[in-house]
């Protein structure tokens, strides 16, 4: 399949490319690695006239931290965190997740973790050929009025399957967004509109400049099952940040449970996650309840999009729920 | 024992650099002059009549050169039998499945075809569509095709012995139904087509094959022009696993858009176009019945099966008719009887898969399991008690030559160590095995032998020429070995015209598993041929009598002096020098029944050989998520002789993933009315390298009287075993026999929570 036809913008500094993004504005498509973006352009699903790649960007890419926060920019290579002491001792939920995506070679040299964020949702009914996505009317994302994937819904249910955002959202993430004279700072579980056409709440102005992650102490992890072991958007996943108390420290203090790829974003899941609050480490039966509250609030939002069975997909989300709440216990047990 | 040189020895394969440092130039890599780009218009309607087509608009376009539809084709129909001839190269009625072909175009380049299609206006009025068998037959709306009520489209009926009366002296019956959804090829090349017409209106056509004579008769009667006319070339082919054997709509559309335009014309598939319009293997309904006496011997089985055969007939009678011959082929059975459907569904067309039917293969295998632990019997015994033995005859009565099916067991089952493992493993641990047998070659008529012809050039070296084609599983190096080997030549002395239907002799094509057999024996016997002439020569120089040279190493010599030798070269000089040519000729035909008929007449001898094979697999069950992680693998066939065993190893282990680790574990195609949801790569769970267990292969050679060097089929019918194997092995380690495949997570994890459920077994 051919890619559309498009301009090809390289800007040398982040200035400039935001220079640039105010001009194009909805017009533009950011390239951070392309490859989700390549691929979508390739279906036919966007055709932007112009794209501005971010490969020059160097000033984007790192990870450091000020003794509160780590702060990671939008375009350091995924391989770069997956390899970071600093990630894998306070965010190991982050380095595990970007671990799963794609293979190690599309860590190594293409995939960005603001592209991982950014990335657009997807429903195995919409992430089509238009031959394919011809002779039917079209749906929401396409922009007509049907869901495929569930019947009279009144907008797209598409999902979310980036590993990274499902670990960061657990991390309590901010993420910075930069345009054009001015920055915002917005927590990454209020960035998402929960329609699943545009799932993100920024502009066409705004650039992912920056992730930053708090320093509390917590320890997490990050669950997801697929097909296969490479090459494979999860099916479903699940991120924990589970902080032990700074006086009883075999008692949980606070907790977050962030369920991904069940819905149009990543579910933080406040009921199960505050059932964990004053419970021992160790106590494993509450670890359960927890999953099993999780499992029933994602279950919800799930539609039959992305592989797998629906009911499978619901039934693991306290399986990786469970896990990753183990997995960081233990860590934080050590 | 062997005084091979060059068969039998482990060769890197003639191809392998060339491929492996991107130089070997694929269908896709064509570029000849003033070549045009030509696109497919395909329905985007499951069923659907065609009330009119306007191309006008297309036609307009600047940069497009070339427009066809149906009327461009004179109605021509394509069908493998002259009883089977239901698919037009472009339909001019009736759209039956996503992705039926209606309209072709050929412009200057790829944007201006993509942009002619959408110009193309089709007017279609929608049908009422089926999708799946039961629902096909139970239909009440218009047939898909309106001579085939029910869309039941073949049936294939098979009964020898007394089925009815060795059902009622069984000790113990019992019947299962199995079932699997569509499984895809997924072959590393998209499929391509370049065509071109000379200026003496000969038809040249470069595409991926399963054999290029299968391809130039249906091009010479679709065109009505002489078979010379049309030369199918040689070219590198990614893969055909059953999917590339007939011609394909687009071969012709190519052609006539080449024809129109008087250009060369080049059609690339995209992945999903390879996926969807070009074959799938079918999705199956079968259950077996089987009843056996109290040592669990088969007395009587009866199998119905119901294939999913898509918009078109394809191989259809060969489809439903190899599923049950694979069965009749290992396992022996008193009596037996076979009905298979295939039904027309609104969907993809389907062709011959490397398993040959999923569910079939390993329901069957799972049964015997079934009817084994029922007996207390395990299941080595329970095979070596069933398995063919040589010198027996199939059901449909095939004479069975060497069979060392026995042997493959007892040396998977010791290298595996099956003994200690089955039934002694932890919970949620499992081993199993599966058997499998396979035809090598059919009854195909006029185009059943091969030929081959072989010159000698001045150099010393010789060019060989076979009709045989190279898929991927290593043709081409075959033949060189052969060669080679019987002409006392090195690999590289050899050179290979082949796969082309101008300059090379008819043959049966790679499907069927023949090509060693058959074409390679063609070859053999050229070299022989052409060998003895060179003795004839070389015994007059060197003063001995011709029947004492041997050829080996570029020299002739004699066998007990060896000292006496001449170069070949210049025994090839001599000869020349004295008016005699250095070339012969030599040609290969199995003796199989002519009569014997798929629907028609389904008995009579088969092929000249069967291979045999067996595979354990061992894996671990994760009871929380119902993941399977395959521990290894071991395959053993009997492959009569392996004329590589570098090749042949490949050959496993490419079995083991696409039969078991992909066929067995993740893949299947998911639908929404007709439209295939999973046609990509990403999409489609092909398994990853990351992915495959550890492989043993063992190599049994019970060399095969009629074979070359005592070859037969080697390497492809191990995914059948593959299949069964790894059925088996999930089944027994969570202690549940399954019946849907593939053997996803969900339905491990559904069978293991439905298994806690029951109340405490009562059966065991």
């Amino acid at each position: 399949m051919r890619l559309p036809r498009f301009d090809y913008l390289g800007p040398d500094t982040l200035d400039a490319a935001l220079e640039l993004l105010a001009t194009h504005k909805e017009e533009a498509k950011i390239l951070a690695g392309g490859t989700d973006l390549v691929v979508r352009m390739k279906k036919g699903l966007l055709k932007p006239k112009v794209l501005i790649s971010l490969k020059a960007l160097n000033e984007l890419s790192y990870i450091k931290e000020d003794g509160k926060e780590i702060k990671i920019g939008a375009r350091t290579p995924l391989a770069d965190i997956i390899a970071s002491d600093l990630i894998q001792t306070q965010a190991n939920a982050l380095a595990q997740a970007c671990e799963k995506v794609g293979a190690i070679t599309l860590q190594h040299y293409r995939g960005t973790i603001g592209g991982n964020i950014l990335q657009d949702n997807r429903c195995f009914h919409y992430n089509q050929s238009s031959f394919h996505r011809s002779g039917r009317q079209p749906c929401h994302k396409d922009g007509g009025k049907i869901c495929y994937a569930r019947d009279e819904a009144d907008r797209c249910n598409s999902t979310c399957q980036s590993d990274g955002a499902t670990a960061l959202m657990a991390l309590g993430a901010k993420l910075t967004l930069a345009s054009k004279g001015s920055a915002r700072t917005v927590n990454l579980e209020d960035f998402y509109t929960s329609d699943g056409i545009m799932p993100f709440a920024m502009e066409s102005h705004e650039l992912l400049k920056e992730i930053t992650i708090p320093l509390t102490g917590a320890k997490s992890a990050y669950h997801r099952l697929a097909y296969r072991s490479a090459i494979d958007y999860p099916v479903v996943c699940a991120g924990v940040l589970l902080k032990p108390s700074d006086t009883k420290k075999e008692e949980i203090d606070d907790v977050r449970i962030v369920v991904g790829a069940m819905s149009r974003s990543p579910l933080f899941l406040a009921q199960a996650s505050s059932s964990l609050k004053g419970k021992k480490l160790s106590d494993i039966d509450a670890f359960k309840t927890a999953a099993d509250t999780a499992m029933n609030s994602a279950s919800a939002f799930a539609v039959h999009n992305v592989g797998a069975t629906l009911a499978y997909r619901c039934e693991m989300v306290a399986q990786m729920v469970f896990r990753a709440l183990k997995e960081a216990a233990q860590a934080a047990d050590r | 024992m062997s005084d091979y040189t060059i068969i039998g020895k482990r060769m890197p394969r003639v191809d392998s650099r060339a491929k492996v440092m991107g130089k070997a130039r694929f269908t896709a890599d064509l570029k000849l002059p003033g070549m045009l780009v030509g696109k497919i218009k395909r329905s985007p309607y499951a069923h659907a009549r065609i009330l009119n087509i306007d191309t006008s608009k297309a036609e307009a376009l600047p940069g497009v050169k070339a427009v066809v539809t149906g009327k461009d084709t004179e109605g021509v129909k394509w069908g493998v039998f002259s009883y089977t001839r239901d698919q037009q190269f472009i339909q001019m009625e009736k759209a039956r499945y996503i992705g039926d072909e209606v309209a072709g175009v050929a412009a200057v380049d790829e944007e201006t075809a993509l942009e002619a299609l959408d110009l193309i206006e089709v007017e279609y009025e929608e049908l009422p569509a089926v999708f799946e068998s039961m629902e096909a037959m139970a239909s009440q709306t218009e047939p898909i095709h309106e001579d085939f009520p029910n869309n039941i489209n073949v049936h294939v009926n098979i009964e020898t012995g007394e089925v009815d009366e060795n059902f009622k002296r069984a000790h113990y019956v019992r019947e299962d139904t199995f079932t699997a959804p569509e499984d895809s090829y997924f072959m590393a090349e998209p499929y391509a087509v370049v065509a071109k017409f000379d200026y003496d209106g000969c038809l040249e056509v470069w595409c991926p094959n399963g054999g290029p004579h299968m391809k130039s008769k249906p091009l010479s009667n679709a065109f009505k022009i002489p078979l010379h006319q049309v030369k199918i070339r040689k070219i590198a082919i990614g893969g055909a696993f059953g999917g590339r054997s007939e011609i394909c709509p687009a071969d012709y559309i190519c052609a006539l858009l080449a024809k129109k335009s008087d250009k060369p014309v080049k059609i690339e598939f995209t992945r999903e176009e390879n996926s969807i319009a070009t074959r799938q293997g079918h999705a199956m309904i079968t259950t077996h019945k089987t009843g056996v006496d109290k040592e669990g011997r088969v007395l009587a089985r009866e199998t119905t099966c119901y294939l999913d055969g898509g918009a078109y007939v394809s191989t259809g009678p060969i489809a439903v008719s190899v599923p049950f011959l694979s069965m009749e082929q290992v396992y022996r059975m008193e009596s037996v009887r076979y009905n298979g459907y295939s039904l027309y569904t609104n969907k993809p067309i389907r062709g011959m898969i490397r398993t040959h039917g999923r569910c079939f293969a390993a329901g069957l295998d799972t049964q015997l399991d079934m009817i084994a632990e029922h007996l207390g019997i395990d299941p080595v015994e329970m095979r070596l008690r069933n398995v063919r033995k040589p010198g027996e005859y199939t059901n449909t009565k095939s004479l069975v030559g060497s069979c060392a099916m026995d042997e493959t067991i007892h040396k998977a089952v010791v290298t595996s160590g099956f003994k200690d493992k089955w039934g002694k493993l932890p919970p949620f641990h499992g081993i199993g095995m599966g058997t499998n047998a396979v035809q090598v070659g059919f009854p195909m008529g006029i185009r059943g032998g091969s030929q081959s012809f072989i010159k000698f050039n001045e150099d010393g070296e010789a060019t060989v020429m076979s009709g045989v084609v190279d898929n991927g599983q290593g043709n081409d190096n075959m033949l060189v070995q052969i060669a080679a080997e019987e002409l006392g030549l090195l690999p590289e002395d050899i050179h290979l015209v082949s796969a082309d239907t101008e300059t090379t002799s008819s043959d049966p094509g790679s499907y069927s598993q023949v090509s060693t057999f058959v074409g390679g024996q063609a070859v053999q016997i050229a070299a022989k041929n052409c060998k003895q002439k060179l003795f004839e020569v070389a015994a007059k120089v060197l003063k001995v009598k011709a029947d004492t040279l041997v050829a080996k190493n570029r020299l002739i010599f004699v066998k007990d002096t060896p000292e006496k030798s001449i170069s070949i070269k210049k025994v090839v000089r001599i000869s020349l020098t004295n008016f005699n040519s250095v070339n012969a000729e030599g040609g290969y035909w199995p003796k199989v029944d002519m009569k014997r008929e798929w629907v028609s007449n389904p008995y009579g001898q088969m092929c000249e050989a069967f291979s045999f094979g067996t595979t354990i697999v061992e894996v671990k069950v994760d009871p929380e998520t119902g993941q399977v992680e395959v521990l290894n693998a071991t395959a053993c066939q009997d492959v009569g002789k392996a004329l590589n065993p570098l090749v042949l190893e490949g050959q496993f282990e490419g079995s083991i993933a696409m039969g078991g680790q992909g066929g067995m574990l993740t893949e299947y195609h998911e639908w929404k009315d007709g439209r295939c949801l999973n046609p990509t790569m990403l999409d489609y769970k092909v398994p990853l390298a990351c992915d495959m267990p550890t492989i043993k292969n063992i190599i049994v050679e019970s060399i095969e009287p009629l074979g070359p060097y005592g070859a037969k089929e080697a390497g492809m019918s191990i995914a059948m075993s593959a299949a069964q194997g790894y059925a088996a092995a999930v089944s027994n380690a969570i202690g549940v026999y399954m019946d849907s495949f593939p053997l996803t997570p969900d339905k491990i994890l559904a069978a293991i929570k439905e298994k806690k459920s029951r109340p405490q077994n009562k059966e065991s």
